[in-house]
């Protein structure tokens, strides 16, 4: 098992000029790269023998709207290692005007449906997936409900259906 | 309609009418619409220790077009709104709705934008059943309490 410090100097020596940020806080290790070269340091991470990240366990989206960030989005994927029993998490920067990343779903088959989830939820496109489209809201709802400007209450789907009478009949 | 109304309203029809509504409350065929949490304490309402079937809903049937009493049990999302107004429409006549729980009867703790708050705004609710989830003895008094408006009806005496 690589100790967390291993896991990030081994990934910042390969990629020098991708790695924005490298933390080691509460015993978990995480990176910070650029959205350009996350399908490198990705399949890297998945491909290295010492590493072998073979379980992408989430792909999940944040919005920094309120928090303030270096961009408006980042997109976070948690990997785990069964062979090594080690863990890293990865965030990539996206930004409000061009909210596109490319996707991971050749490397994990996991990224699929989980990438359908964060651009149903935040509005993030991923290039190249084989099958971008919503996966939990209905079809044919408009916004992205977890960003921090989308109203909690919604913008009246909820509400939007037609009242069915009790009837007389018996 | 037909000889109802030539019989007006006098003993025989009232006669007829309990013995229909005796019949019918005795034999309610719930239709479990169990979307959530709710559902596992259905689950438990339809087992051996909760027997619902002692009241006559012995046979549950989970196709709506062979039963009268649909139970929806859980939360229901903008998604399963139109499916639950489908099979609705499908249950033939007489048929009675329990809202089960907090979530279908008002929305309970989700008020977000994915959860209809309250069934009720959409489709005709004859008993809600509060809990989140309710005990099993809270559901078998809303069927008693179904029963009791059944027995009430009048399907003979032309209004």
């Amino acid at each position: 098992m690589a100790s967390n410090q291993e896991i990030l100097q081994k990934v910042q020596e390969k990629f020098a000029d991708c790695v924005l940020e490298t933390k080691d806080e509460l015993g978990e290790a995480t990176l910070s790269i650029k959205r350009e070269c996350n399908v490198a340091v990705l399949s890297f991470l998945r491909e290295d023998p010492d590493l072998a990240f073979d379980f992408l366990m989430d792909v999940c989206g944040v919005d920094y709207l309120e928090m303030g960030g270096p961009e408006r989005f980042a997109v976070v994927y948690h990997l785990y290692s069964m062979k090594h029993n080690h863990r890293v998490r990865v965030k990539a920067f996206v930004p409000e005007d061009d909210p596109t990343i490319d996707t991971v779903s050749h490397l994990w088959a996991a990224a699929n449906w989980a990438e359908r989830e964060v651009f149903d939820m935040f509005g993030i496109e991923f290039n190249h997936h084989p099958d971008m489209r919503r996966i939990l809201c209905p079809d044919d709802f408009e916004g992205h409900p977890l960003r921090k400007d989308f109203p909690l209450k919604g913008i009246g789907y909820r509400e939007s259906f037609e009242k069915i009478e009790r009837s007389n009949a018996q | 309609m037909g000889i109802e109304s030539k019989l007006g309203d006098n003993i025989l029809t009232t006669t007829i009418d309990s013995f229909i509504n005796w019949a019918r409350k005795n034999s309610l065929w719930p239709m479990p619409f169990g979307t959530a949490c709710c559902a596992i304490e259905m689950m438990s309402v339809l087992g051996p220790k909760y027997d619902l079937a002692r009241f006559g809903a012995e046979a549950i049937r989970f196709s709506p077009r062979q039963s009268d009493l649909m139970i929806v049990a859980g939360r229901v999302s903008i998604k399963m709104m139109p499916i639950l107004q489908k099979i609705y429409r499908q249950m033939s006549e007489p048929k009675w709705v329990i809202s089960m729980g907090a979530c279908a009867s008002s929305g309970g703790l989700f008020n977000t934008y994915a959860t209809v708050q309250g069934i009720d705004n959409f489709i005709p609710v004859d008993v809600y059943v509060p809990g989140c989830p309710p005990r099993p003895e809270t559901l078998i008094d809303a069927v008693l309490r179904i029963q009791k408006k059944i027995e009430k009806e009048r399907s003979l005496q032309y209004k």
